[in-house]
């Protein structure tokens, strides 16, 4: 034990230099309605990508606004496609959705990145990251300057998403993230950042649109954002397995203007790293690197604690002893308090005459008043 | 208490019998255990209702135990002794389809339905335990089932019985409580852990048929999960000997439209068949020539499974075996006289009239094909012992009504049933406007309403609980009306789609039959469609214009009184020589200014 603690100190610093031990996305589609099918159809793109290079259910967070797969205006039950050719459906067979319809929203969406939630909360809606966490963060929907629409009711600013981060920071809940953004004005969202280790891209400049890709006459709306459609080009053309080599800088030059008719934008101030030493599956792959240290045989010991601190973690219940709970209820007996009350109905004239009687009673107080004064 | 299994068959229908008495072979034992089936059935109209059965049993403790652990753990945790949660979509056409599928009893409402029985010694705890209950499961799920909060929970009285076996003991410490979300989505989300909980996942067994492309493309479907304790050593005294098992059963129920199913392989996107397709009705006056008025169902469409799900049964499920019973994977209830071919993955064992079973083999992929049946061949439909309808009256934005229809079809026999709403908090029913009549009673006819429960709403904080037992005579019509009122929502209270309206849950209808006890049991249950209620809705950009235009209002009153208070005007000659502090100004400035002129001249 003692010398993995001397240990410490250099784990310490490698770390700092450039190691995650797990990857966590959070995918979020902002717009409600059918109309907004592409936005939809980006966040489940990105979620196929990450799904694809590796990252479990259980660390993906996605955020659906509106329920478009099953909708009644889908033509195509249970799927939905981001593309004309309808190749890939991306709802397919195996999906988690763990915030879904009015769920989505600024205050969920600013808990779930603080952790800032209600005790009864389940862990597939809670980003159980650390300090050794990258995030992928993806946000698609209706935005302007400086602000991004939710479900067509609400809003988040530029300003709530830095201060949540922000926060992230100061709780040690990330290591490094990836903020991408497909919305009008993109840009503008991640101007407002300050927190360190953050990489952020966004489709759009100040005053410009985010444009669709194109439609399915079929589906009858657009099916995908430029945007997005290219990073996905990209993603599906290059980095095919989570052992690609392609980095962020490779991404990012691929940006063309042309094709994507909008600026797209990148802030490389607040990340410490060289674009050319980052990997695209440090955020969009589930690739860690592995530390061994205190190979004296203890391990055993630390995976026996560990799987303590899950059980105990799973079901905070049991913590307290699950025997003193049973006892303690086997005791007092249950008070019981049924909300409905049953409802008769009275025949007879006693009530009739009680109100014929508070209603001449009232009579003649009055007229006794009246003439009285 | 000793209740009756769950699985007891309470219909009549022949089939479901067989079905039942094979489920209930996996009766509680030392080890947990796994049976599953599939039973297609042909209803009128070309539609096909698949109903797939899982039954698990289990204990909490066992490690290596079919009963899934994620949902063990939720309910060890919450203190859930018996839970029912339905996923349900789209409405169970009675006069067309007949008696529902399962007496009713595995279907809910349209959304999602759930009740639990919560061990619990007092009320807030109990509600306590519901919350837990209920967002573990949202999460299990994927389902917003942590939206059911106490607005959205009842406790009824006399609508739901356990269906396990529980000790009069523990009875006494059971809170009921019940949630509703009628706007909620169904879809392949909540369909993904469901197979999750099956011993085969959805590889193996007739689970490898259920796909969210189809099952989401049917008429009607509903999923739901009953999970009950069973314990041994029926009928005898409770001693700590007997061992309780969880029996957990898994219902996925759908009707699929044959044409719809095979249509969509060739295009997806409806079209007319051209006219010499179809089959016109030749009694239409106008028949002939360029007009046509379709005949529907002329002939009973050949299918297979293969064509209406996708793809075969991949072999039977390895786990679902019941020791010393021999399972049947699928049934088909068809006319005898309509031929099935089955391919060779399946050996047939006849059963009965009508039906016809299919023993599966591991490993093998297994179909089976109906060909056309021209003219159709429908079966005898058996008749619901009650059919239901429900509807708005009314009009404007401050009150309306509601009317529901019960029919008895029954010639011969009165129905006992209870009629439950669960109404939101802002749709307020005045009490004193409940009526139920019958629509042709003599005036001498005895009341039809025997009980009435009630619970009022509070504003934000609970709704209105309505719970009426009712008996309507045979072949009669009995109409229950009540008036209610509309609240007006807080700006921030509408959901982001507030122009939609608002979903009103399913009326509640269980049909009851008498114990020898003399308390009553559902045998039968019936759900109305869901309603949608619209409730005087603002245009949401009106508060910002108000607040726009009143903030301008106000700045430009205030700039200009405040001007008029605090400004004193006065003419040049008026002014006096400068103050004290005006004289250091003056100074001040010259000096900076003769700096300033320096500092220029030196750049020079």
């Amino acid at each position: 034990m003692k010398p993995t603690r001397l240990l410490l100190p250099l784990a310490l610093l490698s770390c700092a230099l450039a190691q995650h031990t797990s990857n966590w996305a959070v995918l979020v589609s902002t717009s409600r309605f059918w109309f907004n099918y592409r936005h939809l159809a980006n966040v489940l793109s990105m979620y196929r990508t990450v799904k694809r290079l590796g990252i479990p259910d259980s660390q993906i967070i996605l955020m659906l606004s509106d329920d478009i797969a099953c909708n009644p205006r889908n033509a195509f039950p249970g799927t939905v496609y981001n593309n004309a050719d309808r190749a890939l459906d991306l709802y397919g067979d195996n999906i988690e959705v763990d915030y879904r319809g009015y769920e989505v929203t600024v205050e969920n969406f600013i808990r779930l990145l603080t952790d800032r939630v209600e005790p009864d909360t389940p862990r597939s809606k809670r980003l159980l990251t650390d300090d050794r966490s990258n995030i992928f963060i993806y946000m698609t929907g209706h935005g302007g300057n400086e602000f991004l629409k939710f479900q067509d009711a609400e809003e988040i600013s530029a300003f709530d998403i830095a201060d949540a981060f922000e926060q992230m920071w100061e709780k040690k809940r990330y290591h490094e993230m990836l903020f991408m953004i497909d919305t009008c004005q993109a840009n503008t969202m991640y101007s407002k950042f300050y927190s360190p280790n953050i990489l952020a891209t966004g489709s759009s400049k100040l005053d410009e649109s985010s444009y669709s890709h194109h439609a399915d006459n079929d589906v009858g709306v657009a099916v995908i954002d430029r945007y997005t459609y290219y990073n996905l080009e990209f993603l599906e053309n290059n980095v095919q397995t989570a052992s690609s080599k392609d980095t962020m800088k490779d991404l990012f030059d691929s940006y063309d203007m042309e094709k994507i008719h909008s600026t797209p934008g990148v802030r490389t101030d607040l990340f410490r790293r060289d674009l050319k030493d980052v990997l695209i599956t440090d955020f969009f792959g589930n690739v860690q690197n592995v530390e061994v240290d205190g190979e004296d045989g203890s391990w055993q010991e630390e995976i026996l604690e560990l799987s303590r601190l899950a059980i105990n973690f799973t079901m905070p219940r049991r913590n307290g002893g699950c025997k003193s709970a049973g006892q303690e209820e086997k005791t007092g007996p249950a008070v019981r308090n049924v909300g409905a009350v049953r409802v008769e109905e009275k025949e007879g004239w006693s009530k009739n005459a009680m109100g014929v009687g508070a209603l001449l009673a009232c009579g003649i107080a009055w007229v006794a008043g009246s003439t009285l004064l | 208490m000793r209740l009756p299994s769950p699985l007891r068959p309470a219909g009549s229908l022949l089939c479901l019998l067989s079905l039942a008495a094979a489920a209930l072979a996996v009766g509680p034992g030392k080890h947990s255990s796994y049976a599953e089936n599939l039973l297609l059935k042909t209803l009128p109209g070309n539609s096909v209702l698949a109903s797939f059965r899982f039954v698990s049993n289990g204990t909490f403790d066992n490690h290596h135990s079919i009963f899934p652990r994620s949902l063990a753990q939720i309910l060890h945790a919450s203190r859930t002794k018996e839970l029912h949660l339905k996923f349900t979509l789209g409405r169970w056409d009675a006069s067309q389809w007949g008696s529902q599928i399962w007496d009713g009893r595995t279907a809910g409402g349209t959304g999602v339905e759930l009740w639990a029985w919560v061990e619990a010694s007092s009320d807030a705890e109990a509600n306590a335990r519901w919350t837990t209950l209920n967002n573990a499961l949202s999460g299990l799920f994927c389902a917003s089932l942590n939206f059911i909060d106490s607005t959205r929970t009842i406790r009824p009285v006399m609508s739901f019985q356990p269906d396990g076996h529980h000790s009069d003991d523990a009875l006494a410490r059971l809170h009921l409580l019940h949630g509703t979300l009628p706007r909620e989505p169904v879809c392949t989300e909540n369909l993904t852990p469901f197979l999750k909980l099956l011993p085969c996942k959805g590889k193996a067994g007739i689970s490898s048929l259920l796909d969210g492309h189809k099952l989401f493309d049917a008429q009607w479907q509903s999923m739901s999960i009953d999970v009950t304790p069973v314990c041994e050593g029926e009928g005898e005294g409770e001693g700590e000997t007997e061992r309780c098992q969880l029996q957990m059963v898994q219902t996925v129920d759908m009707v699929l439209d044959v044409e719809r199913s095979l249509r969509k392989k060739d295009s997806v996107i409806p079209k007319p068949p051209p006219i010499e397709h179809m089959a016109c009705d030749p009694d239409k006056f106008y028949a002939g020539g360029d007009s046509c008025f379709p005949l529907d169902h002329v002939s009973d469409l050949p299918w297979s499974l293969s064509g209406m799900f996708g793809r075969p049964i991949r072999g039977s499920c390895p786990l679902a075996r019941v020791p010393g019973v021999e399972p049947v994977h699928v049934c088909a209830s068809v006319p005898d006289e309509r031929p099935i071919f089955a391919s060779a993955g399946g050996q047939e064992r006849r059963q009965g009239d009508n039906l016809r079973c299919f023993v599966l083999e591991e490993n093998q992929d297994f179909d089976i094909i109906l060909p056309l049946q021209s003219p159709p061949l429908p079966l005898p439909l058996t008749a619901p012992p009650l059919h239901a309808s429900r509807s708005f009256t009314g009009h404007g934005q401050e009150h309306g009504g509601v009317q529901a229809v019960l029919h008895n079809p029954s010639l011969d026999r009165a129905v006992d049933f209870v009629y439950l709403e669960s109404l939101p908090w802002f749709m307020k029913p005045y009490l004193h406007t409940f009526s139920a009549a019958l629509t042709d009673a003599p005036p001498t006819h005895p009341k039809i309403v025997q009980e009435i429960y009630y619970r009022p709403a509070l504003d934000r904080r609970r709704g209105t609980q309505l719970e009426v037992r009712m008996r309507v005579p045979p072949n009669a019509t009995a109409i229950v009306t009540y008036d209610f009122a509309k609240a007006v929502l807080r700006y921030t209270e509408y959901p982001p789609d507030a122009n939609r309206g608002f979903d009103i849950a399913p009326a509640i209808i269980s049909v009851l039959s008498r114990e020898n006890d003399g308390s009553y049991r559902t045998t039968f249950s019936v759900r109305t469609t869901s309603l949608l209620l619209s409730l005087p809705t603002p245009d949401f950009s009106m508060p910002y214009n108000v607040i726009i235009l009143t903030s301008t209002v106000m700045a430009l009153a205030f700039g200009s009184i405040f001007n008029l208070l605090v400004r004193r005007l006065v003419g040049a000659h008026e002014t006096g020589g400068l103050g004290l502090l005006g004289r250091v100004r003056e100074r001040v400035a010259e000096v900076v200014a003769r700096l300033g002129r320096r500092g220029k001249e030196k750049v020079l």
